[in-house]
This record gives C-alpha cells, structure tokens and sequence, in this order.
C-alpha cells in the first residue's frame, strides 16, 4: 500500500511539472523580453529628448544669429530681410511616416548645411575677419551638421533596416551668382527659414516622441506575442 | 577731299567760254556738296555698361562734323545734342559718350547726321541701346550693381520699377533720394559726396507703393584708393628679404574689394590689417611695392644693402648654470649665418620686478655671466641682440628664462638693546630680510658672555623671534663689568657673523630734550666728531608715549659720520617720537643726545577737562592737560573764546602752555559759555566747553544798603548835632518870635481872645501855646480861599465883607499833632510849608453878620455830642456859610466820583470845615471825623482854638476831658459872641 501509494505520488509530482514548465519557461522569456522592450524605448526617449534639445539650442542660437545678420548688412536691413527667396529650402517637413518626416528633416538639415556655405562665403567678402557673424555662422553651421548626425543616428536605431533615402530632387541647388544685394536678401532668407524649419523640426521631435517611441515598444510586445 | 579751284581769264573773246567754266564750275561744286554731306552710315553702338560709356562709330564719308543725338527712348526726352569733330579712322567716325546714369537705366536712340557749317545732312538711321526696363524685363532692378566709387564722388542711381507696380521711394543708406523719370518704369537719383560704406557697402533700396513688398536694391562701396607708409625690407637669416609697411589710411573696402600688393612684381598675399609684410626669397637691394584697388594703386621703393639691415631672430634655448652669487646664461641662435657676426647682445635681468639691464657683445655671441646676484634669489633673464656693425635695430627678445640662485649662509642680523628703568630690557634685532637671510632662516642664537670670565648663556630662538629679554640683576651673577650679547643667524648654509651688543649695566641718566624737525629726507642729526666712537654711532627712536618694553627702531651709523637724516616707512603723523643719539665703543654706548619731534603735527585728537568756577562777578576758567598721546603736536597754547550762540569770540590766546587757567573778569549775570582751544601749529583742537550761570552777588548789595543807611544815619547825626548846637540860630532863621503888638497904651498882655482885623475875607487865629517854649511857637495859617474857587455853593452866599471878620489870637497850640495834608493841591503844599515849620495855624473863628441860628444849632450839636457838622451843614446850605477849603475835592476824580455824597453834605451843610478835607480819602475817618469834628461851624465871630482841626486824638483828648473842653470851648464861645 504504501509503494503503491508512493507512485501515485510521483506520477502526480510528474504530471504538475510538466505542466508547469511550459508555463514557467513562457513567464520567463516574455519577462526578459519586456525587460528588453522597456530598456529600448527607454533608449529612444533618451535620443530623442537630447535631439529636441539640441534642436532648441540651435534654434535659439539661430534666433541671435538672425539679428547679428541683420545688423552687419547695413541700413534698411530689417526691410529688405522680408524678402522671400525661392533658392531657399522649403522649412516645411514633408512625408507621411516617420521614417520619412526623419528622413526629410534630414535632409533639410544637409541641404541648409550647403545654404549655409554659400551665405559664409558670400559674407567673408562684406564683413571683416573679426566680425561676430562670421563665428555665428560657423557655429549655427556646426550644430547644425551634429543635429544631423543626431537625426541620423536616430533614424537608424528607430528604423535600422531602413536606409536613408537620398534627397527626392539631387544635391542640393544653390542660388546662381548673385550681386551683393541679392547675397545680402539671399542669407537673410537662408537664416529665417531656417528658424521656421527648426520650429517645425521641434514640434516635430515632440510628435514623434509620443508616437515612434510608443509605437516601437509596441511593435516589439507584438514581436514578442507572436514568439 | 576733292580739290577744286576757280581761275578766271582776263580775254574778252573767251566770254561764252567763261561763262561755261563757270556753269561747269557750279555744278561740280554742286555735285561735291552732295557727296560730302551724305548721311552717315552703319551707326553702331558698344556701350561699357561699368563705366557707362558708349561708343558711336559711324561711316560719315568726308565729313568730319556731325550732329549726334541721343534721347531716351521710351520720352523721347534728348540726353546729348552736339555738333562734333571727329575725324575717321581708317574711314570709320567714332565717339565716346559717357552716360550720366547706368546704361541699363533705360533705352536709348542714337543717330548721327552730317554738317558742314550750316547744311546738314538727313539723320542716320536710329540705332537704340536698349535699357532693361523693357517690358519682356519685368521684374524690380537697381543699377549701377555692386559699384566701388571714391568717398566725395556722386552716383547716379536708377530703378526700374517692376511691371505694373508704382515707383514709390529710393533710399541711398535709408535716406529717400531726390529722383527723375526717365522712363516709363525708371526712375533716377544722384547721391552727391558720397562718404565712406562699411565693409558690407552701402544699401540702395528702391520701393515700390506696396513698401514692406520685393524692395529690390543695390549696394556700393565708397572707399578710397590704397595709401602706403614706411616700407622698409630687412633680412633675418642673411639670405632673404623682409619687407614691411603699414596701410597709411583704411581703404574701406574689403572681401574682393581690397587692396592687392605685388613686391617686385611679385604678388604678396596679405592677411593683415595694418601692418603688412611680403617675404622674398632673396635679398634683390632694390624693392618697389604697389598696392592696387578699384579706386587706384600706390607705389614705393626701397634699396640698401643686406649687412645694412640685418634684423636677428629672438635667441632659442635660453639655459642657465647657476651659483649662489652668480650665473651663466646660454642660448643658441636659429642661423647659423650668425656665428660669424659680430654681435651685441642686450641682457634684461628681473628680479622682484627690478629691472637691470647688460650689454654684452661678441662674435655670434651665446653666451653671458651675471654676476652680482644674490644668494637664494629668483630671477628672469631676456636676451635680444643686434648685429655690432651696421647697427640696424635690435632683434627681437627671448622668451622669459627664470633661474634661482643657491643658498649662502645668512648675514648677521642688525642688534641693539632697549633698557627699561627697572633693570629689565630687551635684546633686539632687525629679521633678516630675503637678501640678507640667503636661504630660509631656520633659527637664532643669543648668547650672554662675559669676555673677562669666559661664561656664557645660549639661548635658541626660532626664526621669526627677534628680541631677547634680559635682567640685569640676573646679569650681576656674572661679576663682570662688561656683558656682551651676541646674536647669530642661522639658515641650512650654516651660521652668519655673530652681532653682538654691549649691555649697559648702569641706567643711562636721561638729558634733556630737543625739538627735532623733519624735512623732507627725514629728520636729520648732526653730533660732534668723536674719537672713541670705535663703531660709529646709533640712532634710535620710540613713540614718546611708551614707557616700557617699547617697540624700538635704530640705525647704526659708521664711525667718522657725524651726521644723518633719520627716515622711517613706519612714521606716523601726529606721533611724537623720541631720537636717542648713543656713541658706540667697545665700552658700550653712550647717550648724546636726546631730541623728540613729529613727522607732520596734527591738531590735537582731545579737548583739555574746563572747569568754572564763579568768583564774584568774574569766572575764574581752569583745565587739564590734554595727554601726550592725543595731543599729536607740541601744544603751542590756548585760545579762551567766550560762545555767543553759534559765534565763538576770542577772549584770549595764551601762548603759554603752562598757564592753564583764565579769569574772566567783568561779567554781568545771567549764563555765559566758554570754550578752551588747545592748537598745536597744524590748529586747533574741537575745544572745550563750559557753561556757567553768573548769579547776584548778595553781599556786596548788603554792604551797598548798610553803607548807604550808615551814611545817612551819619548825616542825620551831624545834621542833628549841627543843629543842636545852632539851635539858637535855628530857631531865629525859621521860628522866630512872634512880636507882641505894639499899641499904644497899656495893651497889657490879657488872657483872652486878641481881636486882629484880617483880610477881608478870612480871619487869621495866631494861637500861642502856652507850654511850648518860644521856639515852638507855631503859626496856623488858614489860607484865604479864592471866592471863584469855593463852589458853587458859595457863590450865593453872603460873604461878610460888610463888616470885618475879627481873628483872635490865641498865644497857644490848638493841636501838637502835624498836619498831614492828604491831596498835593496848593493848600497841601502851604500847609505842608508850615508844618515842616512846626507852625501851627488855624482859624479861630469867622464872624458873620446872623450867627444866632448857628448858635442854636452848636448848641444842640453839643448837647448831642459831637454832631456839629450835621448841623452846620444844614445850617450852612441855608446861610451859605464860608468854607474856604471845599475847592480841594475838585482836582481829584477819584474824590469827584466817589464823593458826591459828602460833597452834597458838605454843601448841604454850608457849615465851615476848614479842614474837612483830610477825611475825604477815609470814608470811615470822614464819616467819623465828620460827625465828631467839632467845627465852629459859624459864619459869626467865633474865638476858636480846636475846631477847626479835627483829629482822632484830639477827639479822644476832646473825650477824655470833656469837662475842661466843654469849658473851654464854651468860654470861647462866650467871648466870641461878644461884639
């Protein structure tokens, strides 16, 4: 009686374990990978709340920037900045997706980098070495090719299987030679635009901050619901 | 140009010939005329739309004046209409227009035609340089674009107005332009005298109606052309050319509009401002430099052989050997060209930021020894050096090489020895500084040695330690007469010199002070020359107000000087400090001298203690003396100023110190303040003030009453006694005797009324007193009342006139009392008169024609008892008696109006009262008086002795013998009535 009563016990003891283990094998994978899925939005927050700052700082700086332009072009500069430009980039972000909002502030980014160019060599030929624009322009230029390199860094953890599409319209266009009052109308409308595109890159960040990162630990919860 | 000549023919058979040469004639010339003057062909255009000029070119043929016209196409408005000269080359007319505005401003026509003086050929066929404001040119345009144009020069600027807006305003560096049309969409404005843009130009903005819309513009750069200044080449390494000179005047233009320079046709990339440098690579003795702008270029040269201008290079690798007192600096040059030139070298040595400079010299020189430095020692050494022949400049310094000297052992450190007077001092010494110390100073050793003895106290003190007490009566343990105390320094090198200070075993006796006076190199001493003086002499000097353990300063002078100038960095002003001259032997010191002075004297910092203290009338002023630490300046007096609200008024200066005490003499009562001043000779001190309340001096003003009574009782006693012993004359002068009356036949002297025949209307009543003696013998006078003065009462009454009055005189005293008239009228003062005379007058008795009623009424008023009055007033006011004294109530208003009453009873009375006037200001005695008085009363003869001066005593006399009086009074009566 006693052996017999022993097996049943064991038979048992087998039965509940292996019920049991599929079950507990389950709970560990899926907590290990929310663990996972957590960590990385996390990491995406974190990249893209240092991006939107750094868009503000820039943003900020190009604010200044604008009045140091102004006033190094001469008299009647406020009047003659009003003019609209069609050589400019659009500060508008264009696409549907993230992956293309991204990638089109990307761009952008690249293409008011040549802009930039442009305006700094034109200025070397009107202002002294010394004079303060030049060094904003450098300086708003160099944050601007790391909010890039910020940009693309982002793109690429969000959507690492993507490459980054090329500009939809070839390198960038640069305005043809200009006379110096063109140059002048010309950075000034390179400078503006690019504090509105900034503005709508801020905005943007801000968006995308409640949707792509949300969006990613969801899409990895179903990845994870589908193991 | 075809020739042709005219020749005329003097034959007359050749006329008709003539006459045809000539039709010929005219019509060649006819024919050239035609050919000359044709119409200019293949007008071209090519304008310089920088330098707005066009070039007309022309196929005018012979001809070479022409009509040229140019007009603005689109107004036809003529810009240039002149004839011109022009001659063709190689058959082609040309002419060089310059446009006042940019050519680009609007389109013009061109057409040329041909002259000759007055006949003009057709116009050529119109060539038109279009502008760009045509209409397929829409859009907004500025011009001239981008223009560099001298400062002081004017520009014409145009705007051509989009297509389909309106011209509004254009703005030259944000002021609006004056403008013209000069098309349909072109507008111009001239900038006169144009100043000097900034780096990014001057903007030129042209508006449209719709203002803050596509503004389109241009910029220009006013500048000036380059303009150089001290161009000079020089060589570094001895090979190649450095050149340099300086932009004399900002050409205000920059980026692609500044200056470029070529060296020797050689370009020379500039970076610099001002100063500007081109390097060769080759010293070429000739250099020309031209600076080129839009605006022009500028040239210079300069030539001079390369030794003449050799510029070296700072040395490198500056090192250094080092000792305690010297060292050696190394360097190496960036050439070796310079070992084989002579060189100089300029050595700049720091040391606590003095500077000291060593010229040094030799061929490629590398090398330099410093000496003089001292021991432990930081310093920095900067060479620079030139070529020694051919000195062109110095070449440029080294960089900044720093080195330490090393340690030395330290000097002996400065002693002396402070005595206080009670046996105990202090040996003390300077601490060393970092030049004498030479290394960090790790401690010092005292020593008490006595030479004779051999014995000797160490003491060790650390390093900031610099003074060690001393006893002399632990001293005396040496028995010696000498006591040295010696003092050693010492730092890692080792031990300094030891310093040593012979201890005076016997107290100095202090000598008297001088006055020392600081100038501007301190306060000099001079002493004698003195032999013994083995070791010089010492200066010290403490602050005068410390007494013990004091803070001691000195200055040790080398023996043979006989003088110096005693200078402090811790002189204060206001402090009194005390110099002590002390000759050093191998004995020990010796006092000399003794002087105190100030560096610079102040006012004193504290007011003197003022007392005051009333003495009399005058106020004695006393004070302290201000101590010696605030007085800060010898005390050259005081002022005593005596304070008057605000206003201090000086009472005295006393010069004397001393004297510190005033009286202030003279003073009338009340308060007065007094302020004390000390004053040194930098002034006075805030003083002190003290407030004293003089009050009456009591004493003096008794002295002044009993001397005044003392006086007076004197006076009074000589007067008395003058007239005790005069009293015989006295009474001769003023009461002499009366004489009897001289009648004739035997008028024996009776007892009984004396009738004396008065005036006509009073009656005189001389009475005798019988118990005085002769010279009290008085004389009553009843004054004669003036009529009109009576009254009015009186005017209606009788006036016995018709019959004598009958005066009887009595030789007796009707009443000892004085009388005391009581109103100041004349009566007063007559009666007053012959009071002081002691003459007593008074009526007796007024005799009247109807006197029977009056005796009815006294007599009734006497069996009444004393009410006489009543009865004669009513008596009187129907008789209209006499009343001789009414007219002393008058004056008086108070009597007036208080006095009605009795003025009616008196003139009701009508009675006579002769002095009833002496009761008037006392109702009571009045009424009593008035009631009691006994009064005759009566305008009849009446022998009266006692009526008419009515008085209390006599009143009380009256009662107390009623029976002699009634007597009396009645027997008067009696023989009054008598006829």
């Amino acid at each position: 009686m006693n052996g017999r009563v022993q097996r049943m016990s064991f038979q048992q003891f087998m039965e509940l374990t292996t019920t049991l283990l599929p079950l507990l094998l389950v709970m560990a994978v899926d907590s290990t990978r929310t663990v996972a899925a957590s960590s990385s939005n996390q990491q995406c927050g974190n990249s893209l709340q240092q991006t939107l700052k750094l868009t503000r700082f820039v943003q900020k700086e190009s604010v200044l920037l604008i009045k140091t332009y102004k006033a190094a072009q001469g008299e009647m500069s406020e009047l003659f900045c009003k003019v609209s430009v069609n050589d400019v980039p659009d500060p508008n972000i264009s696409g549907l997706e993230p992956s293309e909002r991204i990638a089109s502030i990307y761009t952008h980014l690249q293409a008011f980098m040549a802009h930039f160019k442009r305006v700094y060599e034109q200025q070397t030929d009107l202002q002294l070495p010394s004079s303060p624009l030049l060094g904003e322009l450098t300086a708003v230029s160099s944050r601007s090719r790391d909010l890039a390199a910020l940009m693309n860094g982002f793109y690429q953890s969000l959507f690492p299987n993507l490459p980054m599409p090329e500009p939809a319209g070839g390198p960038t266009m640069l305005p043809p030679p200009q006379n110096v009052f063109q140059q002048k109308v010309y950075g000034c409308a390179v400078l503006r635009t690019y504090k509105e595109f900034l503005s709508n890159v801020a905005r943007e960040l801000r968006t995308l901050k409640g949707k792509v990162c949300r969006r990613r630990m969801e899409t990895n919860t179903f990845l994870l619901r589908m193991t | 140009m075809p020739q042709f000549s005219v020749s005329a023919s003097s034959k007359s058979n050749c006329c008709p010939l003539w006459l045809i040469w000539v039709l010929l004639g005219l019509s060649a010339v006819h024919t050239h005329a035609k050919d000359v003057l044709g119409v200019p062909q293949q007008v071209s255009l090519s304008p310089d739309r920088f330098s707005r000029q066009l070039s007309i070119s022309w196929l005018g043929g012979a001809a070479t004046t022409f009509d040229l016209m140019i007009l603005r196409t689109e107004l036809n408005e003529s810009v240039f209409y002149e004839t011109l000269s022009v001659n063709p080359v190689s058959g082609q007319h040309l002419w060089n227009w310059t446009s006042a505005e940019p050519l680009e401003c609007t389109s013009l026509s061109i057409k040329v035609r041909s002259r000759d003086g007055h006949m003009t050929s057709e116009w050529s066929n119109t060539q038109i340089l279009r502008g760009n404001d045509l209409p397929s040119n829409d859009k907004c345009q500025v011009y001239p674009l981008d223009r560099v144009v001298p400062v002081g020069a004017n520009t014409t600027f145009c705007c051509i107005v989009e297509e389909g807006k309106v011209f509004d305003d254009l703005f030259y560096s944000g002021a609006v332009m004056n403008t013209t049309r000069l098309s349909r969409r072109t507008y111009a404005g001239t900038v006169v005298n144009q100043g000097p843009s900034s780096s990014s130009g001057t903007n030129v903005v042209c508006y449209n109606s719709l203002r803050a819309k596509e503004p389109c513009g241009t910029v220009v750069f006013v500048g000036y052309p380059p303009l150089l200044s001290d161009f000079v080449c020089e060589t570094h390494d001895l090979i190649s050319a450095v050149c340099h000179w300086t932009e004399a005047r900002d050409t205000m233009l920059y980026g692609k509009r500044r200056s470029s320079y070529s060296l020797n046709k050689r370009d020379c990339l500039q970076r610099g401002q001002k100063h500007k440098v081109c390097t060769v690579d080759h010293w070429e003795g000739n250099w020309t430099l031209v600076a080129v702008n839009f605006l022009g270029q500028y040239s210079l040269n300069d030539s001079a052989e390369i030794l003449n201008r050799v510029h070296l290079v700072a040395p490198t690798k500056v090192s250094s050997v080092v000792n305690a007192w010297n060292a050696t600096v190394l360097w190496q040059w960036k050439y070796r060209s310079y070992s084989s030139l002579r060189l100089v070298c300029q050595v700049e040595l720091t040391c606590n930021g003095t500077k000291t400079n060593l010229t040094v010299s030799g061929v490629g020189l590398q090398s330099v020894v410093l000496s003089d430095l001292y021991p432990e020692e930081d310093y920095s050494v900067q060479v620079r050096c030139g070529a020694q022949l051919n000195f062109w400049k110095w070449g440029n310094w080294s960089e900044p090489f720093t080195f330490k000297t090393d340690t030395y052992v330290p000097e002996a450190p400065d002693v002396w020895i402070w005595m206080n007077r009670d046996n105990t001092g202090r040996i003390v010494w300077k601490p060393l500084t970092r030049r004498q110390s030479h290394g960090q100073i790790t401690g010092y050793e005292f020593t008490l040695w006595s030479a004779e003895e051999n014995v000797q106290h160490t003491q060790i003190f650390s390093p900031g330690t610099t003074a060690a007490p001393i006893n002399l009566t632990q001293i005396a343990a040496f028995s010696s007469d000498k006591i040295i105390a010696t003092i050693i320094a010492k730092n890692v090198k080792g031990s300094s010199q030891p310093a040593s200070v012979v201890v005076p075993l016997r107290l100095t006796e202090p000598i008297a002070l001088s006055r020392a006076v600081y100038t501007e190199r301190g306060f000099p001493m001079t002493w004698q020359s003195d032999a013994n003086a083995t070791c010089g002499h010492v200066v010290e000097w403490i602050d005068a107000v410390c007494t013990r353990d004091c803070s001691v300063e000195w200055i040790k002078v080398a023996a043979g000087q006989t003088n110096v100038s005693v200078v402090s960095a811790n002189f204060q002003p206001g402090v009194r400090y005390i110099f002590s001259l002390y000759s050093c032997s191998s004995e020990g010191r010796e006092l000399l001298q003794r002087q105190q002075g100030y560096v610079q004297e102040l006012v004193p910092s504290s007011s003197v203690l003022l007392s005051t203290s009333q003495q009399n009338s005058d106020v004695l002023l006393s004070w302290g003396e201000i101590p010696l630490l605030n007085r800060r300046g010898f005390l050259l007096g005081y002022n005593v100023y005596n304070s008057t609200g605000s206003e201090l008024k000086l009472l005295v200066n006393l010069p004397d110190k001393g004297n510190r005490s005033y009286t202030v003499k003279g003073l009338s009562e009340g308060s007065h303040k007094f302020t004390v001043k000390a004053y040194t000779s930098a002034g006075e001190d805030t003083g002190a003030t003290a407030s004293i309340t003089l009050e009456l001096y009591a004493d003096w003003l008794i002295l002044e009453i009993l001397t005044s009574l003392g006086i007076t009782t004197l006076f009074l006693v000589i007067v008395s006694f003058i007239c005790y012993k005069k009293r015989k004359w006295v009474k001769k002068a003023f009461y002499p005797d009366i004489p009897e009356p001289k009648l004739p036949g035997d008028w024996s002297r009776r007892q009984g009324p004396l009738d004396v025949k008065p005036s006509s209307h009073s009656i005189m009543h001389i009475v005798e007193k019988p118990e005085w003696d002769s010279s009290k013998e008085a004389l009553v006078v009843i004054p004669e009342e003036d009529e009109d003065e009576e009254g009015q009462g009186m005017g209606d009454e009788p006036v016995d006139t018709d019959e004598p009055t009958s005066l009887s005189y009595y030789n007796q005293v009707v009443d000892e009392r004085p009388i005391r008239p009581r109103f100041p009228d004349s009566s007063d003062s007559s009666a007053s008169s012959l009071d002081s005379a002691r003459t007593d007058v008074t009526y007796t008795g007024i005799q009247t024609s109807g006197s029977s009623l009056v005796f009815q009424l006294d007599s009734q008023a006497s069996a009444e008892g004393h009410q006489p009055h009543a009865d004669m007033s009513v008596n009187g006011g129907g008789g209209g008696d006499y009343r001789p004294q009414m007219q002393a109530r008058a004056p008086s208003d108070d009597i007036a109006l208080v006095s009605p009453e009795p003025f009616i009873e008196a003139a009701s009375g009508g009675g006579y009262k002769p002095q009833s006037s002496w009761h008037l200001d006392s109702p009571v005695e009045g009424e009593e008086s008035g009631g009691r008085a006994p009064s005759l009363g009566s305008p009849t003869s009446v022998a009266s002795t006692q009526f008419l001066l009515p008085d209390g005593e006599e009143d009380t006399e009256e009662r107390r013998q009623p029976s002699s009086s009634a007597t009396t009074w009645f027997t008067n009566l009696l023989s009054s009535t008598k006829p």
